[in-house]
C-alpha cells in the first residue's frame, strides 16, 4: 500500500457493511413487528442471548464503519481545505469511537445485570 | 421561438449576463441551426461546432439544464422559452466556449492507447469476434464532455476525479484483448479520487449523446478490481 488513502477497501467495507445492516435492519423489523418482548426484563434477555448480543455488537461496528466510510467520502468531495478535512475527519472519528464504546458498555451493563 | 442565451466576454464583461434572441424556427431545426441564427442575428456570439452531424463532438451545450450535443437535438424537442448555457463547471473562455484543458488532462491520464509488452507481430494483432464485441459501447466516444461536465463529482473535483469520460475509455483498454498492461491501468486507478468519486448518480448516463453507459464501464472497473484484490 502506498501512501494514497484507500479507494478500493473503503468501496469493498461499504458495500459488505451495508448488506448487514441491510439485513439485521429486515430482522430487527421483523422481530419487533411481529415478535416483539412484552417487558423490559423479556428484552433483556432477548438482547443478552449469545447469539443477539454479537449480532448486535457487530451491527454497531458495521454501522459506525459505513458511517465513517460515507462521511469521509463527503468530506473528500467537498471539503478541500487540508486543516479543516484533517480536523472535521478527527472530529468524526472521536465521535463513532466515542459511540462504539457507549454501545459496548451498555451491552456488557445490561449482559452482567 | 424564445432563446435566452448565456453571453460573458471576459475582455469586456466584469459578470455573464442572459440576452433574449427571437429565432423564427424552421421545420426539423437542429439547436445547432438555431445558435448559428443567433450568431447570423449578433456577430458577437460565440459557440463551438463542426461537423453537424453528432460525429466531431464540438457542440456540446447546456439547453434547459440539460447538457446536450447541439447538432442532434431538435429544436421542437424543447420547451420553450429556451435557455442556453455553456456546459457547466468549466472556465468559460467566452460566450457557450469552455476551457477543457481537465478535461484532455484526465483523458491522458488514463493512457487511451493499447499497450503491449510482447514485441509486435509483423502484421495486425489478431482478435476473436466475441474479444471484439466487449469494445462495442466504449470505443464509439466522441469525447464531447457532455457526461464529464453534468457529473457533480467531476463538478467539486475535475483535478483529481477522472470522470466518466476518462473512466470509460479507462475501461475500453482494460476491457480489449490485446491490451496487456492491466495492472498498471489498475494501480493508477486506486486512492478514493481518480475512480472511486463516482457515486453512480449517474448524471453521464442520461446526458450522453451516443447512448453510452459510462456508470456500467466504472463498475466494471471497479469488479476488475476486486477480482486483482482478493
Amino acid at each position: 500500500m502506498s501512501y494514497k488513502a484507500s479507494g478500493l477497501r473503503a468501496w469493498v467495507v461499504q458495500r459488505i457493511t451495508a448488506i448487514y445492516i441491510g439485513l439485521m435492519f429486515v430482522y430487527l423489523l421483523g422481530k419487533f413487528m411481529f415478535a416483539a418482548p412484552a417487558s423490559a426484563a423479556e428484552f433483556q434477555g432477548w438482547a443478552t442471548g449469545p447469539v443477539v448480543s454479537v449480532a448486535l455488537l457487530l451491527l454497531v461496528a458495521a454501522v459506525l464503519v459505513h458511517a465513517w466510510v460515507g462521511v469521509r467520502d463527503i468530506l473528500i468531495d467537498y471539503v478541500w481545505a487540508t486543516a479543516l478535512r484533517v480536523t472535521l475527519l478527527s472530529l468524526l472519528a472521536l465521535f463513532l469511537i466515542a459511540c462504539g464504546f457507549w454501545a459496548a458498555q451498555v451491552l456488557i451493563v445490561a449482559q452482567i445485570a | 421561438m424564445k432563446f435566452i442565451v448565456f453571453r460573458f466576454n471576459p475582455d469586456t464583461d466584469t459578470t455573464p449576463r442572459m440576452q433574449e434572441y427571437d429565432i423564427e424556427v424552421t421545420r426539423g431545426m437542429m439547436l445547432r441551426d438555431a445558435l448559428m441564427e443567433v450568431k447570423r442575428q449578433d456577430e458577437s456570439f460565440s459557440f463551438r461546432h463542426s461537423c453537424g452531424e453528432g460525429v466531431c463532438g464540438s457542440d456540446g451545450v447546456n439547453a434547459n439544464g440539460t447538457n446536450v450535443l447541439g447538432c442532434i437535438t431538435q429544436v421542437a424537442d424543447l420547451k420553450e422559452p429556451i435557455t442556453i448555457r455553456p456546459l457547466p463547471g468549466r472556465p468559460v473562455v467566452r460566450d457557450l466556449v469552455v476551457d477543457m484543458s481537465q478535461f484532455y488532462q484526465q483523458y491522458r491520464a488514463v493512457k487511451p492507447y493499447l499497450i503491449r509488452k510482447d514485441p509486435l507481430p509483423e502484421q495486425e494483432i489478431l482478435q476473436s469476434p466475441e474479444d471484439r464485441d466487449k469494445l462495442d459501447g466504449l470505443y464509439e466516444c466522441i469525447m464531447c464532455g457532455c457526461c464529464s461536465t453534468a457529473c457533480p463529482s467531476f463538478w467539486w473535483n475535475p483535478d483529481k476525479f477522472h470522470g466518466p469520460q476518462a473512466l470509460l475509455q479507462s475501461w475500453r483498454f482494460l476491457a480489449d484483448s490485446r491490451d496487456q498492461a492491466t495492472e498498471e491501468r489498475l494501480d493508477a486507478l486506486e486512492g478514493p479520487y481518480k475512480l472511486f468519486r463516482c457515486h453512480t448518480i449517474m448524471n453521464c448516463v442520461e446526458v450522453c449523446p451516443k447512448h453510452l453507459n459510462p456508470t456500467k464501464a466504472i463498475g466494471h472497473i471497479k469488479e476488475l478490481m476486486l477480482k486483482h484484490a482478493i
